[in-house]
């Protein structure tokens, strides 16, 4: 018996497409259509309300409120980890023994889990015991111990936290990319006479675009969905609702006010803000072609 | 020195300086973590700190394993972990086998589409999934887990793994069909052999995935009895009086067969493969 090669094709490749479009694509949509009800999380009752749920999130301080810390703190971390990032990648491609040892070290921080990223963090932030306000005090810097969950600072300490647990990605990204630069471009560019500085923006950087384009979008997309790293930080501080992003909004309307309705329209409204967005990168980054 | 494939040739002692910048601002929490996990309590609190334990000691990870559900927890992790990994290779590969050996209509749609949910955050899918697996009445159960992390891996494993099998030439299994093997001979004696590597990469960043997720278990499970680590952790630090050294100590526990795993990737990493996979 021979089985067709479209038989066989379909027949391998539908059960995981079966399975993605069950569990991802179905739940997703079901969202959406979720977000014109009110509907209870945990019981089965809902009701129609059409787009009350989102016309009540226009009005809702709470939601511009995270909306605004959810643009701060994925624009801050963005720019800062990219920064380092490529910083990080350019030192780690130069040649010095020793160099893959502390390649491994530095992807570290985005390996681990994110709640060990956290428990780090707490502890040698803490306001009592930390080691960084010891630092900072022995060093002088501070003249009384700083309160870094404390409203004034918690964004701050979030922003060290997510650039410290994410820049590694930035690092593996741009390092890929740095080995295949072709060593004849920066030959070339001596010859004409090129200083360091302008060998790395008229070689490195071009070279390097293309790759920051993708690593920024994607870092843009999972900073603004970042959830676990967001809510962790707020276990126990007191000053949550300074942090308090989109996706966190999302989540306590959920499942620490019971509405399903509301949290869905949230979701819905993060993934069009996110579409927006990516729309409108994209076309700056075609206007930059030109 | 002789420059490297940069733009910039800094000296030889600068290098070194910036790299070791680059160590401790990447290893100093953790190597604070194990120090404290082997610290008395007395010394955890002592001003100025001590860099290393003066008195090393276990009796941290002695009260979390006495006093704590640690030892289910990390069972619980196993478990679930290893059921999505099984399951997200099995149709992983099959998958991936298909849209690279195969000609049929739709191929690349179907390519295309899968790397469109590899988009969607966790946080756009939890909320209405858990509405739906509640409906099912397969809530607080590891199998709502094992199904979440299966499919929230599965589109990136598809796609790494159409790359590694691309990567395989088709002459080889052309060559043995001809020599007279089947098809399935022929994939199991000369493109499993190939694949292995890859399939080991796959399989390993499908279970850091599942190992280190927080929010789904958060969310699914509700029993203390069920839960994994990442959830069990997090809630020690939720306990009135923290206490530190045990925190440490599980953080440390946890982080092992992470980091073992990672010994085995990290060749794929720095080569620019699946960067990715871990985390958003």
């Amino acid at each position: 018996m021979k089985i067709s090669e479209r038989t066989a094709g379909y027949s391998l490749v539908l059960p995981g497409v079966f399975l993605i479009c069950a569990l991802l694509v179905y739940p997703v949509l079901y969202g959406v259509y979720l977000s014109f009800f009110s509907k209870h999380s945990f019981f089965p009752e809902q009701k129609f309300i059409g787009l009350t749920n989102y016309l009540y999130l226009l009005q809702d301080s709470d939601f511009w409120m995270s909306l605004w810390y959810g643009t701060v703190y994925s624009v801050s971390t963005i720019v800062l980890q990219v920064a380092l990032g490529v910083a990080a990648a350019l030192i780690l491609s130069q040649t010095f023994r020793g160099r893959n040892f502390v390649r491994g070290i530095v992807l570290f921080p985005y390996i681990i889990p994110t709640v060990v990223a956290i428990i780090l963090w707490k502890w040698l932030l803490n306001n009592q015991f930390g080691f960084i306000n010891y630092v900072l005090f022995a060093l002088g810097i501070v003249g009384e111990p700083v309160n870094w969950m404390g409203k004034d600072h918690i964004m701050s300490s979030l922003v060290l936290i997510s650039v410290w647990e994410f820049f590694p990605f930035v690092v593996l990204s741009v390092l890929a990319r740095l080995q295949t630069i072709p060593p004849v471009l920066y030959e070339a560019a001596k010859v004409d006479g090129a200083g360091q500085l302008r060998r790395f923006f008229h070689v490195t950087l071009p070279q390097l675009r293309n790759v920051l384009f993708v690593v920024i979008l994607l870092r843009g997309i999972w900073m603004f969905t970042k959830f676990d790293t967001v809510w962790l930080l707020t276990q126990g501080g007191g000053a949550e609702k300074y942090i308090r992003t989109l996706p966190v909004y999302a989540y306590m309307r959920t499942f620490m006010y019971y509405q399903a309705g509301l949290g869905s329209a949230l979701a819905v409204i993060m993934f069009g803000v996110l579409v927006a967005a990516t729309a409108v990168y994209f076309n700056l980054f075609r206007r930059g072609d030109e | 020195m002789k420059r490297a494939n940069g733009f910039f040739n800094l000296g030889r002692q600068k290098v070194y300086w910036l790299a070791l910048l680059l160590v401790l601002f990447s290893a100093f929490p953790f190597f604070w973590m194990v120090s404290t996990a082997f610290k008395p309590l007395r010394e955890i609190f002592v001003y100025p700190p001590t860099f290393l334990p003066q008195n090393a000691t276990l009796e941290n990870f002695g009260r979390l394993f006495e006093q704590t559900r640690f030892i289910a927890y990390f069972k619980n992790s196993i478990i679930v972990s290893s059921s999505a990994v099984l399951l997200t290779m099995i149709f992983g590969a099959a998958g991936a086998y298909s849209l690279t050996r195969f000609r049929f209509k739709g191929r690349d749609k179907i390519a295309n589409l899968i790397l469109f949910t590899y988009m969607f955050a966790p946080i756009m899918i939890v909320i209405p999934f858990y509405v739906l697996i509640k409906q099912m009445g397969l809530a607080n159960t590891h199998f709502a887990l094992v199904l979440a992390y299966t499919a929230l891996c599965l589109p990136f494993s598809l796609w790494m793994l159409r790359a590694f099998f691309q990567g395989i030439p088709l002459a080889l299994e052309e060559a043995a069909l001809i020599d007279g093997a089947s098809r399935l001979q022929a994939v199991l004696h000369v493109i499993f052999p190939l694949a292995l590597p890859g399939l080991i990469a796959t399989g390993i960043f499908t279970f850091i995935l599942a190992w280190n997720d927080y929010i789904f278990c958060r969310i699914l499970i509700s029993s203390d009895e069920l839960k994994t680590l990442p959830v069990g952790i997090a809630d020690l630090y939720n306990a009135t009086v923290i206490d530190w050294g045990m925190i440490m100590a599980g953080g440390m526990l946890i982080t092992v067969p992470v980091l073992i795993f990672f010994m085995y990737i990290q060749r794929y990493l720095i080569a620019g493969w699946g960067a990715g996979a871990i985390k958003g």
